[in-house]
C-alpha cells in the first residue's frame, strides 16, 4: 500500500481523533450520569428535562447536531457579544464544536444505559445508606455509583465504539481528524481505495485497542462477581 | 477529574473570546478550498499550495499585511465568509450575479470559459448530449450552466468536490463532465487524465474570477490596489508562468 508521502497526515489525523474521541467520552459521561440522574429522580421538573433531552438528541442524526453546533453556537456567541458590544469574529474552533456535539450525543444514550444500570441497584441499598445518615449524594457516590460502573460498562463500550467512528462526521465543519485527511489524499493522489482502505485500518486498529481495555475493564469492574476458577 | 476537565475545557473557551487588540499590521484571513488543482490544492505535506495561494500570498506582501491562509469546504466557503470566519475567499470563484447580492467581489484576477471533458474514444459531443450522464461540481457556474441549458436533457450529477467528478469521470459512471476549462487542463496532464480529452468548443461565458469580500469591507479597494500592482510589477506573470504555459489573465 503506497501511501505516496501522506501517511504522516494519516498518523496526525488518527491522533486528534483519539484525542476527539478520549474528550467527548468523558464530557459525555457527565452528561450520561446527569441526565439518568435526572430521569430517575422524584421531581418532575428534573425528569420532563431528562426525558427532553434524550428525546431531541436521540431524535436527530448525528451529522445534524454537529453542524448545528457548530454553525449555530458561533452566531449565539458572537449575537450574544454583540450585545456587549464586541463585534469581531469569536473562534469556535471545530474541536470544541466537535466535543461539544459528539458528547450532548454521547451523553443521550449514555443516559438510558446509566439509567437502566440505576433500576438495577436493589432500593434497599438506598434505603439501608438513607438509614445510616448519608445524604442523597454521598449515598450516590459511595454506594450507587460503583455498582452502576459493572452493569453500565458494557453498554458504554459499546457507545463508545460508535463514538469513536462518529468522530468521522467532524470532519465536515473542517477539523482535521482521520477521515478528512484521507479525503485529502484522495484528493490529491486520486486513489480513493488506497487512502480509504487505510484509514478503515486503523479505525480497525484503534476499535481493537478500545476493545482489549474495555475487557480488562470488565474484568476488573467484575473482579468480586466471578466465581471461583479453577 | 472530569470536574476538572470540564473546568479547564471552560477556561479556554473563554480565554478563546479574548482577542488580541494588535492594531499594527493587518491581519487578514483568507479562505481557499483545497480541492481545486492546480489552482488550490493540499500535497502530502498537509499545506494549501497553488495559483491561487501565491496570488494570496503575493496579494499579502504587497498590502505588507499578516496573512493566514485556511481551507474551507466549498459548500460553506461564503457563509464562512458572512460569519467573519475569515475576511477574503480567494478560491477561484467566478463573480456572478447571485454572488454579488451577499458579497463583494475584487476586480478579476483571471479569465475563465467551460467545456466538456469526456473519454478519448467516446464520440460525446456538446451537439447530441440526450441521455447522456454528465456531472459537475456544486454551486459553480458548471454546476449552474449544466442544470440550466442541459438539466431537462441529460441525467445531471453534481459533486461536492471537482476531484469527485474526475473521479466518476475516470471510473466510467459519467459520459461526461462540464468544468472550468484550466483545473481540466491541468487534469489532462495528470496520468489519470490521459485517457481524456476536450470534446467540442469551450462554453464562453465571459466568466471572470475574483477575490470575495463582505460587502462594503474596505478591504476590497485595498486589494484592487495590491492586485493592479502585482499586474504590473511582474509577479503575476511568474506566478502564472508557474503553472500554465499561457496568460490566463
Amino acid at each position: 500500500m503506497d501511501l505516496q508521502g501522506f501517511g504522516h497526515l494519516l498518523i496526525s489525523g488518527a491522533w486528534v481523533t483519539l484525542q476527539l474521541a478520549l474528550c467527548s467520552l468523558a464530557v459525555g459521561l457527565i452528561f450520561g450520569l446527569l441526565g439518568a440522574s435526572a430521569k430517575v429522580s422524584s421531581s418532575r421538573i428534573l425528569r420532563a428535562i431528562g426525558n427532553g433531552y434524550t428525546l431531541f438528541v436521540r431524535g436527530m442524526p448525528e451529522l445534524l447536531l454537529v453542524l448545528t453546533i457548530f454553525f449555530g453556537a458561533s452566531a449565539v456567541l458572537m449575537g450574544i457579544a454583540s450585545q456587549f458590544g464586541y463585534d469581531e469574529y469569536i473562534e469556535l474552533s471545530p474541536f470544541v464544536a466537535g466535543v461539544t456535539a459528539l458528547s450532548i450525543a454521547f451523553g443521550a444514550y449514555a443516559t438510558e444505559v446509566f439509567r437502566s444500570a440505576l433500576q438495577e441497584i436493589p432500593k434497599g441499598q438506598k434505603e439501608a445508606a438513607v438509614a445510616l445518615g448519608m445524604t442523597q449524594f454521598q449515598t450516590f457516590k459511595r454506594v450507587t455509583l460503583p455498582q452502576v460502573w459493572r452493569i453500565a460498562l458494557p453498554g458504554l463500550g459499546n457507545l463508545f465504539l460508535v463514538l469513536l467512528k462518529d468522530t468521522a462526521l467532524v470532519s465536515v465543519i473542517g477539523l482535521n481528524e482521520l477521515m478528512r485527511q484521507a479525503a485529502v489524499a484522495v484528493g490529491y493522489t486520486k486513489e480513493p481505495f488506497t487512502f480509504y482502505l487505510a484509514a478503515a485500518c486503523v479505525y480497525l486498529l484503534l476499535t481493537s485497542i478500545s476493545m482489549a481495555g474495555l475487557y480488562y475493564l470488565e474484568r476488573f469492574a467484575n473482579r468480586g462477581y466471578q466465581g471461583a476458577r479453577s | 477529574m472530569n470536574l476538572k476537565h470540564a473546568l479547564a475545557g471552560m477556561a479556554v473557551v473563554a480565554a478563546t473570546l479574548t482577542a488580541p487588540f494588535s492594531m499594527a499590521a493587518d491581519k487578514i484571513r483568507i479562505a481557499t478550498e483545497g480541492a481545486y488543482a492546480p489552482f488550490n490544492f493540499i500535497d502530502e505535506s498537509g499545506e494549501l499550495k497553488g495559483f491561487d495561494v501565491d496570488i494570496a500570498k503575493a496579494l499579502c506582501e504587497e498590502m505588507k499585511a499578516d496573512c493566514t491562509i485556511v481551507a474551507q469546504d466549498w459548500d460553506g466557503i461564503i457563509p464562512g465568509l458572512m460569519a467573519r470566519k475569515y475576511d477574503a475567499i480567494i478560491a477561484s470563484m467566478s463573480i456572478t450575479p447571485e454572488r454579488s447580492r451577499v458579497v463583494d467581489f475584487t476586480d478579476p484576477y483571471y479569465s475563465n470559459s467551460l467545456i466538456f471533458v469526456a473519454p478519448k474514444k467516446s464520440k460525446f459531443s456538446p451537439e447530441k448530449v440526450e441521455g447522456k450522464a454528465i456531472g459537475a461540481q456544486r454551486a459553480t457556474i458548471a454546476g449552474q450552466y449544466l442544470e440550466d441549458n442541459l438539466g431537462d436533457k441529460v441525467s445531471v450529477k453534481l459533486y461536492d468536490t471537482q476531484d469527485n467528478a474526475y473521479l466518476d469521470l475516470a471510473s466510467g459512471r459519467l459520459d461526461a463532465i462540464v468544468s472550468d476549462q484550466l483545473p481540466a487542463y491541468d487534469w489532462l496532464r495528470s496520468d489519470e487524465g490521459q485517457a481524456f480529452e476536450f470534446k467540442g468548443e469551450k462554453v464562453d461565458i465571459d466568466d471572470k474570477i475574483g477575490i470575495a469580500v463582505r460587502k462594503n469591507d474596505k478591504l476590497r479597494q485595498k486589494m484592487n490596489k495590491a492586485l493592479k500592482a502585482i499586474l504590473e510589477n511582474g509577479t503575476y506573470d511568474r506566478i502564472n508562468a508557474k503553472y500554465f504555459p499561457f496568460s490566463i489573465y
